[in-house]
């Protein structure tokens, strides 16, 4: 063993400042928040119509609701028994959800459940009636409502109208129901919602807990569950969909997905690691790069975004595999007793440090793209990769300035990978053939870029169509069109929503559009609850007005003394805030549609647009409707979900050639040579045509996420090229050299490989391109790069390591 | 991705259940129409074989109701059309114009210058209106036997069908529905309420009955 020399002021310091980042990264990451929701799949928005559907998604109180079907039949029943025992437990399940404090509303389509909105709209009535107008109380205008509410007496709506009608014989009531009616509506069967095409019952349930409250989600999610095995009766089955549902289950997915990315891809490195060294203390000394690069990593992520995202740390396998790349190329080539560590970092650390600035390249394209949980892999494998070569680079020549003993399977490696690198480039033209053929199956197929958004999501299919399933049952089914107006003020919002709805009744009066839901049908503006006020006459008007004009008629004024008194109330009745709403269907609905405004944020009513069955909405005639309305903006919600997506596919592509470009010409700087350059970036590039038609062939719709990792393909595979290149120029080749490098790919292609197995997809989506591509980077590398005759000579009388 | 969790009508639906009862209710519980020709029947397999024939029809009516809270009958008239296998209309002339229409699960009802359109099987007091004259008028014999007892006496030439809702639940808002009519052409429909509520609607055909 050399005599190591004694440990300088200048490594004392080195050491000092390595530990002192160690312990403020690890306790940054201790401290760190860790997260695990859907919202880092959402892109940022950049208009503002997607900035209103991305805040309804992450934050609209339909991220609440929770639609949960019962399925199934008792054991020995018929199917009207069935049909019967599922309504039943719908009732139940209903009444005991609505009993307990997690749910804001639990709806399964049962009068009862609506007692209370109904007395609320009943009692305000002639605040939220749309017919109340000056007109409406004229002898004429009332002769004209009567008959109209007298129309329905007799039939089975009259009646629920017959306890109301002396108090309400213009009919405001059915008004406010009338305008409150959706057109599509689930079926109604033993009292209870249930599906068309499907034995189930529905249940519709909007949690207390914000969409956001995963905790809170699930604390709902787990009710629903026990309070169904409990009142269900055996045979029948409980289904729950919905945001809360996905968010819960996608936090439980990524949590088993990151510990088992992070075991299998600690356990495959220890073994490559063993592999090579055959030693415990190569192993520790290996792992410190590695370790260092994982704490910086989310210590990056945490000071920059506020939170780590559970996919940041699943992606972080990747960073172990190659961080400890670095940690290969030093502890095997910078062995050779006194000295070595500085000739390693005179001779290999240039070459290194160019493949790490093109990995950074790489990475950085993440950071661009728009999408929260991308940019975290981003700055996460950026600060990682970036720490890990430091301490490579600088505290590796103080505690292991001679390399590491051990030379496990090296030898076999190394032999291995000679043999390979002299035999391959007889098959450079093999390389040459095979980027043809892709290039031409490229050419011959259709485009696979069609990715969309959702391919982003970690829902699985399957879930996706229950979902479906139980929207369309909903009468919820497509992603429809909305206009949004915003606005300083919640007034100034209601207001709008008014002048919107206006707007639009003209459309559904002219057949264009089937209805909307407006926020300002169940809480109008004070303005207009002002102006409905000012049209009620006194008693003494009304009761002349009244005598008028229901004389002849089947209801005489005699018994409407109610009405007279009714109205003079109404009065002098305080407008309905929307306080007054909470804690009732109605202020669940205005919630839904009402989103409050906040510092930064403008206050903002939806109205949804109901369109006509089977025929698509003309969205340039609403748009053309509200123009003249101040800050109202329509929402084609897919069209601009696929809109945000198109825009990013297209500004990842941008990214995507301006970091190859960038690539290249950190290369050519390094190389200054363009025979160089086009030789180094051959292989690269052919390697990423084959595996681009690869997945092409095999019909993968490729999106962003096959993008980027085309572009780590070739941040990554350079490296592989330039070692190449590197060897070409040196007049020795050592095994040991040669091992390092196929170690450092196999940890690289592992690591990825690990991800192509994930089930969240975005992960897979990266690691079913680099791994592949890395491989095949070597591979054309040694084929195209490699000189059959250097090699073999090297080989015969070089340096063989012990 | 919960791109599809926008706020949609679900949101209100339950606020409206009552809402929408009522006016559903409010015009299919005044429909009928009527037409016909053809063989004598007993039972209910003959009659509906028998009205089924007739693919489409015409006719005007005149309605009475006799309502427990107000003193005197109400009075209305106005056309009845139906088509094979599922489309009904029913318009009131007077004493207002009112229009309902039925086409397979969809309900439109027009008054003035508004409309509303609702699905049917949404609201089942409705449905049991209107599917017992429209699937009395089409023949339709599963519809007839799967919502209603149904009960026929008379002859071909003079028959009665008598229509109490199954469930129990509707049963305590419409207690029956009695049609009656001659060979395939429905002259009469009868409908009482649970709460004592009546009304009689007769039927007159237009246009001869149309055969194909």
């Amino acid at each position: 063993m050399p005599r190591r020399p004694p440990i300088g002021r200048r490594a004392a310091l080195t050491l000092a400042l390595w530990l002192g980042a160690l312990v403020a990264g690890l306790a940054i990451a201790w401290r760190a928040h860790y997260v695990a929701d859907l919202s880092a799949f959402l892109p940022a928005a950049p208009t503002p119509e997607q900035a209103v559907l991305l805040d309804q998604l992450r934050n609209g109180i339909t991220s609440r609701l929770l639609l949960v079907a019962i399925e199934g039949a008792p054991p020995g029943t018929d199917a009207a028994g069935a049909a019967a025992a599922r309504a039943d437990a719908s009732r139940r399940l209903a009444a005991a959800l609505r009993a307990g404090n997690l749910f804001a509303s639990v709806a399964n389509g049962e009068n009862a459940a609506w007692a209370d909105a109904g007395k609320f709209v009943f009692e305000h009535r002639y605040q939220l009636s749309p017919a109340v107008d000056p007109a409406r109380f004229t002898s004429a205008g009332l002769r004209d409502a009567i008959d109209e509410t007298v129309a329905l007496l007799g039939t089975p709506a009259g009646s629920l109208l017959k306890p109301i009608l002396f108090r309400d014989p213009t009919g405001e009531t059915v008004r406010i129901a009338e305008a409150l009616t959706p057109a599509r509506a689930p079926k109604s069967e033993h009292g209870v919602w249930v599906a068309r095409d499907a034995p189930r019952a529905l249940l519709l349930a909007t949690t207390r807990a914000d969409g956001g409250d995963l905790d809170g989600q699930e604390r709902a999610l787990s009710a629903i569950q026990s309070t169904f095995d409990r009142i269900a009766t055996p045979g029948l089955r409980l289904v729950v969909s919905g945001a809360g549902r996905f968010a819960v289950d996608s936090r439980e997915r990524i949590k088993a997905e990151v510990e088992r990315l992070a075991i299998l891809g600690s356990v495959v490195v220890v073994a490559l690691l063993l592999l090579a060294f055959a030693s415990l203390r190569a192993l520790l000394v290996a792992l410190v790069p590695v370790a260092t690069g994982v704490v910086a990593g989310i210590a990056a992520v945490s000071l920059v975004f506020g939170q780590v995202h559970g996919m940041t740390l699943g992606f972080g396998t990747t960073l172990i595999g190659e961080a400890v790349d670095y940690a290969i190329y030093f502890l095997i080539q910078a062995r050779g007793g006194p000295g070595s560590s500085e000739r390693w970092q005179r001779e290999s650390w240039p070459t290194v440090r160019l493949g790490l600035f093109t990995s950074l390249i790489g990475f950085a394209a993440l950071v661009f793209t728009g999408f929260p949980g991308l940019a975290q892999l981003g700055i996460f494998s950026i600060a990682g990769l970036a720490a890990a070569a430091a301490t490579t680079r600088f505290v590796f020549p103080v505690i292991a300035p001679d390399g590491v003993p051990g030379a496990g399977f090296r030898r076999q490696l190394g032999r291995f990978m000679r043999a390979a690198a002299a035999a391959l480039p007889r098959a450079r033209w093999a390389v040459v053939v095979l980027a043809v053929l892709a290039v031409a199956a490229l050419a011959a197929s259709p485009s696979p870029w069609r990715g969309e958004l959702s391919s982003l999501s970690p829902v699985a299919p399957a879930d996706l169509a229950v979902d479906a399933a139980l929207r369309a049952d909903l009468g919820a089914a497509d992603a429809g069109t909305l206009v949004a107006v915003s606005a300083s003020s919640e007034q100034g919002a209601l207001a709008s929503a008014e002048a919107v709805g206006a707007r639009l009744d003209r459309l559904v009066a002219a057949g264009a559009l089937q209805g909307y839901d407006s926020p300002a049908r169940l809480l109008p503006s004070a303005a207009t609850q002002a102006r409905r006020r000012d049209a009620l006459p006194d008693a003494s008007t009304l009761g002349s007005r009244l005598a008028e004009a229901t004389a002849d008629g089947p209801l005489p004024a005699s018994r409407l003394a109610p009405f007279i008194a009714d109205v003079a109330a109404a009065r002098t009745q305080a407008p309905i805030e929307r306080r007054d709403l909470a804690g009732t269907a109605l202020g669940v609905g205005v919630d839904a549609l009402l989103v409050s405004g906040a510092a930064t944020r403008p206050w903002r009513a939806l109205v949804n647009l109901q369109t006509k069955e089977g025929e698509p909405l003309d969205s340039e005639r609403v748009r053309a409707a509200v123009a003249d309305v101040p800050g109202a903006r329509v929402v084609a919600v897919k069209a601009e979900l696929d809109a945000i997506y198109a825009r990013f596919l297209a500004a990842a592509e941008w990214q995507g050639a301006l970091g190859a470009v960038a690539v290249l010409g950190l290369l050519a700087l390094r190389l200054k040579s363009v025979s160089r350059l086009v030789a180094v970036a051959l292989p690269v590039a052919a390697a990423t045509l084959v595996v681009l038609a690869a997945l092409t062939l095999a019909g993968t719709a490729l999106g962003i996420l096959h993008l980027v990792g085309l572009l780590l393909t070739v941040a990554i595979g350079s490296n592989y090229a330039l070692f190449f290149d590197h060897l070409r120029e040196q007049a020795e080749v050592d095994s040991d050299t040669l091992a390092s490098l196929l170690l450092a790919n196999l940890t690289t292609v592992a690591s990825f490989a690990l991800l192509a197995t994930s089930h969240i997809p975005v992960l897979q989506a990266v690691g079913i391109v680099v791994a592949p591509g890395a491989l095949l980077c070597l591979v054309f590398s040694a084929a195209l790069l490699g000189r059959r005759g250097a090699v073999r000579g090297v080989g015969a009388h070089g340096k063989i390591a012990p | 991705m919960p791109m599809r969790l926008l706020p949609r009508q679900t949101d209100s639906l339950g606020a409206c259940q009552a809402a929408r009862r009522v006016w559903l209710i409010a015009g299919a519980a005044l429909a009928l129409g009527g037409a016909a020709t053809a063989a004598p029947a007993f039972d209910l397999g003959a009659l509906t074989t028998l009205l089924g024939r007739v693919r489409s029809g015409e006719a005007t009516f005149v309605e009475t109701r006799r309502v427990e809270m107000l003193d005197r009958t109400l009075m209305s008239s106005g056309r009845l059309s139906f088509r094979a296998p599922d489309s009904f209309v029913r318009e009131t002339l007077k004493p207002r114009h009112e229009k309902l229409a039925v086409d397979g699960n969809t309900l439109t009802m027009s008054l003035g210058e508004r409309s509303r359109t609702m699905q049917l099987d949404a609201s089942p007091e409705a449905a049991v209106i209107v599917e017992a004259v429209r699937g009395t008028l089409t023949g339709n014999r599963a519809a007839l036997e799967r919502l209603f007892e149904a009960m026929v006496t008379g002859t071909a030439e003079r028959w009665t069908l008598e229509l109490v809702p199954r469930d129990l639940r509707l049963r305590g808002q419409v207690q029956s529905v009695r049609l009656s009519g001659r060979e395939a052409t429905v002259r009469e429909v009868q409908v009482l309420l649970a709460d004592g509520d009546r009304s009689l609607m007769t039927i007159e055909p237009v246009a001869g009955p149309r055969t194909p």
